[in-house]
């Protein structure tokens, strides 16, 4: 971590020291990564707001968990980042949701236990103290889990475990709290309810929050701040002003729309895989025709690479249609 | 020094025939120094994946002594200060390289074997110490390293009591627990050279062939049997203790006469059996 990094820009210094509540709690500043000659991240300049829930958003390859790597000091990197403690100190307690825990279903290692593990100072072969205990049950209850502390950790479903990960890092009671595509790879509603179940502990606790996440629907429910991720910066902003389907189109490549009055002309996508049909991304025996002209021309309609199903007519949009029925 | 008699004593007065000979309280009190400590460390080496660490360990043991030889230094100092080296080297292979841990093992493994045979090959009269590498002899133990086990007795026991929620923390997932707080290099370190130590005295004990299993087979039993994380320090324990005593007194018995080091190891070897046939049942049970 770059802690004893040279005197803080002064705008900066401003930002971070002010007591409003919009001052952010983690400032990037021309954070750069490489690996070798590739660059994993390059010139990254974003800010987290204090107390809100910030979500990482960007393909696989993106440099999202690298950034929350580097936040955590687990990685070299090159620029700056600014983050200070509520009462002044250096940086922020920090709390870390990983994705998994490296072990394996025989493992003897009860929930309770587990979340006792870096706060009892007493070793678990001399047992749990009653405290630990309660308070092992306590955090449960916080993540409605609360009867599961007796249970194997092998025993868990993959939603409960995530929740358990959760609950041992609100343990530390954490001013940020960093989760690392946390709820991936858990159903539909494991993944809602633990979704719930952060939002409810952050407005409780009024930590910061800084996710990664594939789940675009759940981050524009939850979110407060959304950070576009592509080796830099993409957008940054509200989930409304930067989960568009311009925005994601570009940064993902496929469309996806999650406002549909954000959903403008006609979509030039395939409508069996989703494919994006665009002036680029041509079926490759109609190449360099524009949409219209291959309609006058009177020619069938091409096929979609992807999965060869005919692409659709360029109908005029719906909402257009809709307008000239009423005239 | 300190006197061991009045411990000597106690140990005589176990209803056993075979414990009479000093050298045979002596065996018997090294290995029940000997055996709680791989056993419990051995619940880490199986956390943490390590089994074949502590095989490469073990098997510099030889390349320790080759080289006592080849320096003139007394092979019982040189032996224990290599594998600390060796075990401090693949530490730091392991968490600074991209290798997989298994390769990084395996490289440095195959260099200090053949570093050691090298050596050998050129000396004469090393085959005696090659034997004992190989099968060990816990009958010929030395009061001094009887209290050298002690003071790493103690060690350990220090290391366990402050270390092993953080040493599982670290096991679970090193990034979540250092940003908890844990400091992951200083533990994965300390943990590199007091499993040396121990593996390094294992051989002295049971041999090169068998030391893993001496760390390993009590950790496996008390994985199955245990249903906390706490239970298996304990099960492990018993596991161990027990394995050494009834080894020891066992190899001692006329009608077997074995190699002692084997023979510890097969009694954990049947705990080992034992707790799969508990699981399976237990399983069944609960189906």
């Amino acid at each position: 971590m770059n802690r004893s990094c040279p005197p803080i820009a002064k705008s900066l210094s401003v930002i971070l020291t002010s007591t409003e509540h919009a001052a952010p709690a983690i400032v990037f500043e021309g954070l750069s990564v490489r690996r070798g000659h590739t660059a994993i991240l390059a010139d990254v300049c974003a800010t987290v707001p204090r107390g809100g829930s910030t979500v990482l958003v960007g393909p696989n390859g993106a440099g999202k968990t690298t950034l929350l790597l580097c936040l955590i000091g687990e990685i070299p990197y090159t620029g700056r980042i600014f983050a200070q403690g509520r009462d002044g100190s250096a940086w922020p307690r920090l709390g870390y949701v990983p994705q998994q825990l490296q072990i394996d279903s025989g493992l003897p290692l009860l929930v309770s236990e587990f979340l006792s593990l870096e706060h009892q100072r007493r070793p678990l072969w001399l047992g749990l103290k009653a405290g630990a205990r309660a308070r092992a049950r306590r955090l449960l209850d916080l993540v409605r889990i609360g009867h599961l502390q007796n249970r194997r950790m092998g025993d868990l479903s993959g939603g409960e475990l995530r929740r358990v990960l959760l609950a041992a890092a609100l343990g530390h009671e954490p001013e940020l709290l960093v989760l690392d595509e946390a709820e991936a790879g858990v159903d539909f509603q494991g993944e809602r309810l633990f979704w719930e179940v952060l939002d409810a502990a952050r407005r409780h606790y009024g930590f910061t929050q800084l996710m990664v996440s594939h789940n675009l629907p759940l981050a524009a429910h939850y979110a407060t701040h959304v950070i576009c991720l592509n080796k830099s910066v993409r957008a940054a902003g509200s989930p409304r002003d930067t989960l568009t389907a311009a925005n994601l189109l570009d940064i993902f490549g496929v469309p996806i729309h999650l406002y549909p009055d954000q959903c403008g002309g006609a979509d030039p996508a395939c409508p069996q895989c989703g494919a994006w049909y665009g002036p680029e991304h041509l079926p490759a025996d109609q190449p360099a025709s524009p949409i219209p002209a291959r309609q006058r021309d009177g020619l069938t309609p091409p096929r979609c690479r992807e999965c060869s199903l005919h692409m659709p007519e360029a109908a005029p949009p719906e909402n257009i249609a809709r307008e000239k029925k009423h005239a | 020094m300190p006197d061991l008699s009045p411990l000597y004593a106690l140990l005589g007065l176990l209803p056993l025939d075979c414990l009479q000979p000093r050298f045979m309280q002596q065996a018997l009190l090294a290995l029940l120094l000997l055996t709680p400590m791989a056993a419990v460390l051995g619940v880490q080496v199986i956390n943490f994946r390590m089994a074949f660490f502590s095989d490469a360990i073990g098997h510099s043991a030889f390349a320790g002594v080759a080289l006592g030889l080849m320096l003139s230094v007394d092979p019982r100092l040189s032996m224990p200060l290599f594998g600390v080296l060796v075990g401090l080297a693949v530490m730091t292979v392991r968490r600074k390289s991209n290798l997989s841990a298994d390769t990084a093992i395996g490289i440095v493994f195959s260099a200090v074997v053949a570093f050691g045979l090298a050596v050998v090959s050129r000396a004469s009269g090393v085959a005696r110490d090659m034997q004992q590498f190989l099968y060990g002899d816990i009958l010929t133990i030395s009061e001094g390293e009887i209290v050298f086990l002690g003071l790493l007795f103690l060690l350990t026991l220090i290391f366990q009591a402050v270390g092993y929620n953080r040493l599982l923390s670290i096991a679970l997932n090193p990034v979540m627990a250092r940003v908890h707080g844990v400091r992951v290099a200083l533990w994965q370190y300390l943990f590199a050279i007091l499993l040396a130590l121990v593996v390094m005295f294992s051989v002295w004990a049971v041999g090169v062939l068998l030391v893993t299993a001496m760390l390993i087979v009590p950790a496996a039993t008390a994985r199955n049997l245990a249903r906390t994380a706490g239970g298996m320090f304990w099960w492990a324990l018993l596991a161990g203790v027990s394995s050494g005593f009834a080894g020891l007194a066992l190899s001692a018995q006329d009608w077997l006469a074995t190699a002692s080091g084997a023979t510890v190891i097969l009694v954990s070897c049947c705990w080992f059996a034992a707790s799969c046939v508990w699981t399976a049942l237990r399983g069944r049970r609960r189906a």
